[in-house]
């Protein structure tokens, strides 16, 4: 059980760029609103640089350089760089729009539900945003396999504290719990359960193709 | 008194060493040979700049994409990351990253980028791969100060030299071969437990792991 930050393990592999993009998102999201995570990141980003500079060193094509070199003076810089472009929300990036317009489906009670899998094709976890209406209690309910949950707006409390927006929590079949939505806001989670066999890193080398 | 004398001539010539260490991160960074070519990159197209980099960083980078399974692609990785230097040179900032990290940065979303190709998937997710995984200094919000980080990157290479090799070697799957802990205790044939705390370990060292909570 992880509760408000990601484990250092987890940072690791995102650092190294082993996570799966729902995986990869959670973790973003805090990140924006964490410096603390974030300077961890930091020194992290600065391992894989050392790594990498201590592993062999395997020489390139005599002609390489001149080939970019070629490939830089014949497409020229895109006037401004990608900094300027207007800054729209990752979250709503990814949603299309404000999260409180979204096509919820009512589940029980105050709890309202809305599958968002199919924004991340070839993923095998499945990716759901949960709202806890303001106020409202969920049922008590345990996890199958794993869940990493973020907290995008408002806040839930249950038996082990209260977790705030941007809260990062990580659930397993071990952790029963009866969250609460807390303060005047709806309570809105974005989750990522993992599929029910380990593949992470597995999955990714058999839909690697440059792998033979 | 000639064994003084020899002692004092030592610290004489090991002063400037000493010295160089103890500097401010922030003069340090101004002292990475790399980062300053980088900076002169990106604000003067400095192709002499440029070459130096390649030629330091572009075995590197081969390497890098070789052992993380794109030996046939190798090359065009290189390439690729290097033309995004290129581009991007302009928008580093060295008080934000060492240029080794920046790069490395690059390298590595130029790699998921590449994967993400092949699987064809990228034309259909909304999110590109530099929503989710950020280059260091490009985005204004960054809170972290530019002391902090310069400083992690020197411990890092001093940490690092301090630990055993089997928790490099943990490390170095994970980061060269792209391989989960799950895959590298299969590889390694450790269990998992094993392969979490050697990293664990390592991390503790490199004070990454928050102290009050042990995560």
């Amino acid at each position: 059980m992880t509760r408000h930050h990601p484990d250092s393990l987890s940072l690791m592999e995102y650092s190294a760029g082993n996570l799966s993009e729902p995986h990869a998102l959670c973790i973003r999201l805090h990140l924006d609103k964490c410096t603390h995570c974030r300077s961890r990141v930091d020194t992290l980003d600065s391992l894989g640089a050392v790594m990498m500079e201590q592993q062999p060193k395997v020489s390139v094509s005599e002609t390489m350089f001149d080939d970019i070199l070629a490939k830089i003076d014949s497409t020229p810089a895109p006037e401004q760089p990608a900094k300027v472009v207007p800054k729209i929300s990752l979250l709503q990036k990814l949603l299309g729009e404000d999260i409180n317009n979204l096509p919820w489906k009512r589940q029980l009670g105050d709890v309202s539900v809305l599958d968002i899998t199919e924004k991340f094709p070839g993923q095998k976890e499945q990716v759901v945003l949960q709202k806890l209406g303001a106020g409202g209690k969920a049922p008590a309910h345990t996890h199958r396999g794993t869940e990493t949950t973020i907290v995008l707006q408002g806040a839930f409390a249950d038996q082990k504290g209260v977790f705030n927006q941007w809260d990062f929590v990580v659930l397993t079949d071990q952790d029963e719990h009866k969250p609460v939505a807390v303060g005047c806001e709806d309570c809105i989670t974005l989750s990522v359960l993992s599929a029910p066999v380990k593949l992470t890193g597995t999955f990714t080398r058999m839909l690697n193709p440059f792998i033979r | 008194m000639n064994k003084v004398t020899n002692i004092n001539h030592a610290t004489v010539k090991e002063r400037p060493v000493t010295t160089l260490d103890q500097k401010p991160a922030r003069a340090e960074g101004r002292k990475d040979p790399w980062s300053q070519l980088l900076v002169k990159v990106g604000k003067e197209q400095d192709r002499q700049a440029y070459h130096s980099l390649f030629e330091h960083f572009a075995p590197q980078l081969k390497y890098y994409a070789m052992a993380n399974g794109m030996a046939s692609h190798a090359e065009e990785l290189v390439q690729e990351v290097f033309v995004s230097i290129w581009r991007r040179a302009c928008l580093y900032d060295w008080q934000k990253a060492a240029a080794s990290t920046w790069i490395f940065t690059i390298a590595r979303n130029q790699r998921i980028d590449m994967l993400r190709k092949m699987r064809r998937t990228s034309a259909e997710m909304p999110v590109e791969t530099e929503d989710l995984w950020q280059i260091p200094g490009e985005d204004d919000n960054q809170p972290v100060t530019s002391l902090h980080r310069l400083m992690s990157e020197r411990r890092v290479r001093e940490s690092l030299s301090q630990l055993p090799e089997d928790q490099i070697t943990v490390i170095a799957k994970v980061y060269m071969e792209q391989k989960s802990h799950q895959m590298v205790a299969d590889e390694l044939n450790i269990p998992l437990g094993t392969v979490k705390s050697r990293v664990r370990l390592a991390l503790s060292k490199l004070k990454v792991i928050l102290q009050d909570q042990n995560v």
